[in-house]
């Protein structure tokens, strides 16, 4: 035993140190009790452990979800591409009259569009407009959604009833056809489309977090803080809004996935944006005449734009199923 | 049974005058000058007086209103502002296309996404329902002019299969349209898809997972005698709910596919009116394609009526 | 081992109904092999019917959906086998399990509304059994559909063949499963949990069905249940599963009068005798929880929780021994000392299964009989509680209603009553009769129409939000759910410092020490303090629950069902930690049950609801004996009780309850009482029958005559159709 005790390995166990200490009757009661003690200890440690492989049981299984993976690095992807492809390719807006149309080729690997501007820098930069509108569009969607959700949901009776009826006059017209109506009016501009699309997906937002919220109410635990005098908001905040996460994250990536949908579509109508910008939905509008004659100049940015959508959707799906277990 | 139709039926009635207001509204309203808004800012302000007076714009709200509802009842459309033709033949044209597009569309997808979805259901978190799930939520996410330009370049310009355009020339036999149909009614087929069969999937999934099919199961019963007999009449029961209200998604599809296919129909109809300032026909156009949306949901409610007792029952 | 392996057609004996051999199940869940059953062997000769008593997660439904061929995607067979009519279930071909299941075997679930399917005509639900075994055209099968349902004594059979399951009472659409399990006369019936969820009178008219069933057809009968009345009610023999493993087995009186494995002999004490007061005697409870599905468990499986553990126990497994035997007197003799040789023993399978078979996985079985008591007396009497400090609360012609669809159902009905200091009042009825609706009343949670609440002599206002803090301190309510009664968001302590700071209004640097005391109060060790209502158990959670409907010092504290979901071992503690806690705070209780035992057990006082009205009020001496209400007659009849000794006359309800939106004329009984005079009860409200000092109850029958009617002096009265 005369061998120096690295700090870094463990020490030998109270038993086999009780070996060769003199066995005594106190001193083997001591140990007992040291014994349970981190017993005890080893329990305390134990739950906090569990508590914890609870929590990350969820990122483990969506980092080892193919689909959800799939979508997160495309998404990623076109998120890099918005924001740093301009010190990559060439510019997506320098017009080259003499190169108008041409096929894909070393010099412009997706070719060129009718006013010689690269596919491939356009395509590349086309998801910057997409992506500053979709993510703050749901994300108003889904606070003005949340609070009504909440609230309606909550309160029921009158309030509720008033509420949901204008819900469902809000989605008795068609949103393309209500976001045509408003932005023909207002007229076009970033900061319009996404106040247009998140109030327009609020009424779908609220009607998911309100069903949650009614499934939540009637728990007993909410009955005993009534019975504790907290206030409605209090109640609404605290004790409901942090059990219905799930159903909200979800639900959050369901509205990206459709104002991602929706902001293009609304460009490809001609009620988004204006030209130069690369927008994809714009870009297709404006070259399908070329079809016929110069496809690349439509099909890569339909791609782009059918990738994106894609990976938003593997991500709902992956985080839904996760969810689900 | 009757008397739960009867009932909707009421209901719909506030909702609708709700809509009304709400588009008359955002039509006539929001813009604030409705003949500014129309002729835009290089009119003179005596022209735009002019043009207020003839759409009766000078008088208060509520009576523009009540004249405007009033004439949509009596199917008074009054006339185009642009093409100055009547607003309700002309609607009633374009919605006849559109539900012959649609139609032709939803009669393909609905027994296809049904199927794939019950399948991938029965077969919950196999290799087949994880590609029938991701397959077809892609197809409906991905924009319709989207999947719309890439299915014209293959099969239109790339392969020469089917027509580029959605109309048959004039005087072709009316079979002859469905032939000019097939390419624009895959996109809105796509969108529909996902929602169906995973509404359908849903289903299945959760009815399988209820206590009365384990004891059909126990019964020794055959399996298709439980699938057909007990999981299929009440897993359709969100499916069919999801169908009526998707109408409202299928309109928007139409929007952009009639503009992708320059097909007449009310979709491009809406748009066109609005590119244009055309309010009158842009209001008509859209009460019509509310009331459509209310009547499919109203459908849907009385098939889940009929496929649930409960409710049949209780009225 | 290899004495059991005998060919399963052996031409000598019979094929046993059910042989279970050495049964080894696992579920596989997020990667984790979670071991349900542990070597299962059991055997059911024909005719048998053999009761199957556990708590949750000890396996025992897993055993019959294996019998049944049917387990979860996740579960697999790996080692035994299961015989059915000696026919190896593994072996059968996919087809042949189709035509085996309901016609050899058949099962009875535990929610008939569930076991229908819903949106289909009863009739057809049953044909289809006679057209796929049968092969009997529709016309033929509906026919025999209609006998079927005749054989169940469901009332007018032909509108029930065109019914929907929603259109059944609970009892119905059981009777209907049960038409369905015995539509081809199966060799082998698997009732599990045939009962749970149905009211007592509905529960007692399926026993009696059953038994009654049981002497014309020729099928066994697997029961799985947790209610040992039951199994007493219905079987021959008996088997209790623990955490995976069979404890022990034998006929059931032998079983039920002398248990011999420390876990039966827990069971059987930790829940309240009929007829037992807790100012009598402390209900025993069983320490420590039910273990995790697939935890690892040392030595003995029940080990861990045993009161007679020796270290032994916890070292070696023991086998199922036959008893009486040498197992039990040498078993504890050398297990003092040592782990037993194995050898020294007779196990299990070397013993002829017969009629005195009995066995135990206890080396001390000779040792059970005289297991320690646990438990002192907790409760003080009533007058020592400040029961005679008169009303805290009053109840004065309270009503309450609910529309539902066009009608309007009243779950209350002018009801009164009141409630003294340290005084616990019991309310039973049956689903429906509206005792939660009245304790919702009471606290805040719904506004009653009409009616006062009167607390400590001040009128208290209809609901909980416009109440001031200190009523709401003073009035608390524990419920019943463990899953949802604490917020799954909140760590434990983050739920009982909020309540301490809105009900107590302690200052910030007690705080913490009151919560440690409410948790210390209530047995609740600090660690679990940490952690979330996910991570406890049922009765930790309800423990949780309690210290925070005290943690502002309540004078009363409405308890809905507070015991009733979780297991009967757990139980006892909760029901002994409510009796605790009265005894040192002299709190008072509104205590809601359906389970009558209970109530008795814990309540000075008791109501008895029917109908939306209390029909009767005593002590719970009085309500529970002659003369009382003809309802509260037939409810206390109709409990499967344990003992052997005293044969009980079951009284059959007839008829469904009534709806709450159109009660009855008159006495709100009168379409069920057994009791029934003539056209006074159909016509005129009962009086208020003065019975003894505080024991009233609503009949026209005065308590003299009752009490010769109840007492047997004279027959009871023909029932009238």
């Amino acid at each position: 035993m005369g061998e120096e005790r690295s700090p870094l390995r463990p020490g030998p166990d109270l038993a086999e140190e009780a070996s060769w200490v003199d066995a005594d009757p106190e001193m083997l009661e001591l140990q007992a009790d040291a014994g349970r003690k981190s017993e005890e200890l080893h329990a305390d440690a134990a739950a906090a452990l569990e508590q914890k492989r609870q929590r990350r049981y969820l990122v483990r299984a969506l980092l080892r979800s193919p689909t959800f993976m799939t979508g997160l690095i495309i998404v990623l992807f076109w998120v890099f591409m918005a924001l740093f492809s301009t010190f990559i390719t060439q510019s997506p807006t320098d017009v080259d009259a003499m190169a108008s149309l041409q096929a894909p080729s070393a010099a412009h690997w997706f070719g060129t569009d009718d006013l010689g501007r690269d596919v491939l820098a356009r395509t590349m930069a086309g998801a910057r407009t997409v992506l500053v509108i979709a993510p703050l569009a749901t994300m108003l969607a889904l606070l003005w959604g949340g609070i009504i959700g909440l609230v309606s949901g909550f309160y029921r009776g009158l309030t509720d009833e008033i509420i949901m009826r204008l819900v469902d006059v809000l989605l008795a017209l068609p949103i393309i056809i209500t976001s045509i109506l408003i932005l023909s009016l207002l007229g076009k501009s970033v900061a319009i489309v996404i106040v247009v699309i998140g109030a327009l997906f609020t009424p779908v937002v609220s009607r998911t977090i309100r069903s949650a919220v009614i499934g939540e109410r009637e728990r007993e635990y909410v009955m005993a803080a009534r019975l504790r005098g907290e206030r409605s908001a209090f109640v609404m905040a605290r004790e409901i809004l942090p059990n219905i996460t799930q159903p909200i994250i979800v639900e959050g990536t369901i509205r990206l996935g459709y104002a991602v949908f929706t902001a293009a579509t609304l460009s490809f109508l001609g009620f988004g944006l204006v030209p130069p910008s690369p927008d994809w939905g714009l870009t297709i509008a404006t070259e399908r005449i070329f079809l016929q004659i110069a496809p690349w100049t439509v099909l890569f940015p339909a791609a782009a734009l059918a990738s994106l959508v894609v990976g938003v959707n593997l991500i709902t799906d992956g985080l839904s199923r996760v969810f689900s277990k | 049974m009757l008397r739960l139709i009867g009932r909707r039926l009421l209901l719909m009635v506030p909702t609708l005058i709700l809509v009304s207001i709400l588009i008359f509204a955002l039509a006539e309203v929001l813009p604030g000058d409705v003949g500014r808004s129309i002729l835009g800012p290089y009119a003179t302000d005596q022209q735009v007086k002019i043009l207020n007076k003839e759409l009766g714009a000078d008088r208060p709200l509520y009576e523009r209103y009540a004249s405007w509802a009033g004439g949509f009842v009596t199917g008074d459309w009054g006339d185009s502002l642009l093409l100055k033709v009547p607003v309700f033949p002309t609607v009633m044209k374009a919605l006849g296309n559109s539900l012959v597009l649609a139609g032709f569309a939803l009669l393909i997808i609905v027994p296809v996404s049904v199927l794939l979805g019950v399948y991938a259901g029965l077969r919950k978190d196999s290799f087949l329902d994880r590609g029938i799930t991701i397959s077809t939520l892609s197809m409906t996410v991905i924009p319709e002019f989207v999947s719309g330009v890439i299915l014209l370049y293959i099969f239109a310009v790339w392969l020469k299969w089917l027509p580029v355009t959605a109309m048959p020339p004039e005087g072709a036999p009316f079979v002859d349209r469905f032939y000019y149909l097939i390419l624009p009614a895959i996109p809105l087929m796509f969108l529909e898809l996902g929602y169906i069969a995973r509404m359908a999937r849903v289903g299945t999934v959760q009815v399988l997972a209820m206590p009365y099919i384990r004891t059909a199961v126990l019964k020794g019963l055959p399996r298709r005698r439980v699938i057909f007999g007990h999981v299929l009449r009440n897993a359709m029961v969100p499916t069919v709910t999801v169908i009526g209200s998707q109408v409202g998604w299928l309109i928007g599809g139409l929007v952009v596919i009639e503009t992708l296919f320059v097909y007449p129909g009310i979709g491009k109809l809406m748009v066109d009116a609005a590119q244009t300032h055309d309010v009158v026909m842009l209001e008509a156009s859209v009460l019509m394609v509310a009331v459509i949306y209310m009547v499919s949901n109203l459908l849907a409610d009385i098939v889940v009526a009929l496929l649930n007792p409960r409710i049949r029952m209780g009225g | 081992m290899s004495a059991m392996e005998q060919p399963a057609s052996s031409p000598d004996a019979a094929p046993a109904a059910l042989d279970v051999r050495d049964l080894e199940v696992t579920f596989h869940r997020r990667g984790r092999d979670l071991p349900v059953l542990k070597g299962v062997t059991l055997r059911l000769e024909r005719g048998e019917a053999y009761g199957l008593v556990g708590e949750s997660g000890c396996g025992k439904t897993t055993l019959a959906m294996a019998a049944l061929r049917y387990l979860a995607a996740n579960g697999t067979v790996d080692a035994g086998k299961v015989l059915v009519d000696g026919q190896d279930v593994s072996t059968l071909s996919e087809a042949a399990v189709r035509r085996w299941r309901g016609k050899q075997i058949a099962m009875v679930y535990q929610d008939p509304a569930t076991a229908l399917s819903p949106a289909m005509r009863i009739g057809d639900q049953v044909a289809e059994v006679f057209r796929y075994h049968e092969g009997l055209d529709k016309k033929e099968a509906l026919e025999r559909a209609r006998e079927s349902l005749r054989r169940v004594a469901l009332p007018d059979p032909d509108a029930t063949l065109r019914r929907y399951p929603f259109e059944l009472s609970g009892g119905q659409q059981q009777r209907v499963v049960i038409a369905m399990a015995l539509a081809v006369n199966p060799s082998l019936l698997v009732l599990d949990e045939p009962t749970t969820g149905l009211d007592a009178t509905v529960e007692a008219e399926i026993l009696d069905l059953i038994e009654e069933l049981r002497g014309r057809i020729n099928a066994s009968i697997l029961l799985i249940t947790h209610n040992l009345g039951l199994v007493r009610r219905l079987c021959e023999r008996v088997g209790v599963l623990y955490a995976g493993r069979l404890v022990e087995e034998g006929p059931a009186r032998d079983i039920f009068t002398d248990p011999r494995h420390p876990y039966t002999m827990g069971l059987m004490r930790c829940v309240p005798r009929f007829g037992m007061n807790k100012t009598d005697a402390a209900l025993q409870t069983i320490p420590g929880t039910l273990p995790a599905l697939g935890e690892p468990l040392e030595g003995c499986v029940y080990s861990a929780r045993c009161p007679m553990a020796k270290p032994v126990c916890t070292r070696r497994e023991p086998d199922l021994y036959a008893w009486p035997g040498d197992a039990g007197a040498q078993g504890a003799a050398q297990a003092e000392s040592m782990p037993p040789d194995p050898a020294a023993y007779s196990p299990h399978h070397a013993n002829p299964v017969g009629e005195a078979a009995r066995h135990a996985r206890c080396y001390f079985s000779a040792a059970v009989s005289t297991m320690p008591a646990t438990t002192p007396v907790l409760a003080t009497s009533l007058e020592e509680r400040g029961g005679a400090e008169g009303a805290v609360l009053e109840i004065g012609a309270v009503s309450r209603s609910f529309k539902d669809g066009r009608r309007r159902l009243t779950a209350v009905h002018d009801l009164s009553l009141s409630l003294k200091r340290g005084e616990t009042f019991g309310l039973v009825g049956e689903s429906g009769s509206g005792k939660s609706t009245l304790a919702k009343c009471v606290t805040g949670l719904i506004a009653a129409d009409s009616g006062s609440v009167t607390f400590e002599g001040k009128l208290l206002r209809p609901t909980a939000g416009r109440r001031s803090q200190d009523a709401l301190r003073a009035i608390q309510m524990v419920f019943q759910n463990p899953d949802s009664t604490l917020n799954p968001a909140w760590s434990t302590r983050a739920i009982l410092t909020r309540s301490v700071r809105k009900l107590a209004g302690t200052r910030e640097g007690s705080v913490r020490a009151k919560v440690d005391k409410l948790s210390a109060d209530v047995r609740v060790e600090p660690r679990f303090l940490l952690q979330r209502p996910g991570d406890l158990s049922g009765g930790q959670k309800q423990r949780i629950a309690i210290a925070r409907a005290f943690a502002g010092d309540p004078t009363l504290v409405v308890c809905d069902e507070p015991a009733s979901a979780l297991d009967v071992s757990v139980q006892a503690s909760i029901l002994n930690l409510l009796v605790e806690l009265q005894t040192k705070e002299q709190v008072s209780y509104v205590f809601i049950s359906h389970d009558l035992a209970v109530v008795r057990y814990i309540s000075d006082r008791i109501g008895v609801m029917y109908l939306a009205e209390l029909i009767e009020v005593g002590s719970a001496e009085q309500v529970f004996n002659p003369p009382h209400h003809p309802y509260t007659e037939a409810l206390l009849s109709s409990i499967p009780k344990l003992d052997f000794d005293s044969e009980q006359q079951r009284i059959a309800l007839r008829g469904m309850m009534p709806s709450l939106s159109e009660p009855p004329s008159g006495c709100r009984f009168h379409t069920r009482c057994h009791r029934i005079l003539g056209e006074i009860c159909e016509t005129q409200e009962p009086p208020a029958q003065v019975a003894a000092d505080g024991h009233t109850y609503n009949c026209h029958i005065p308590p003299d005559e009752l009490l010769a009617l109840q007492t047997g002096e004279e027959p009871v009265a023909p029932i009238a159709e």
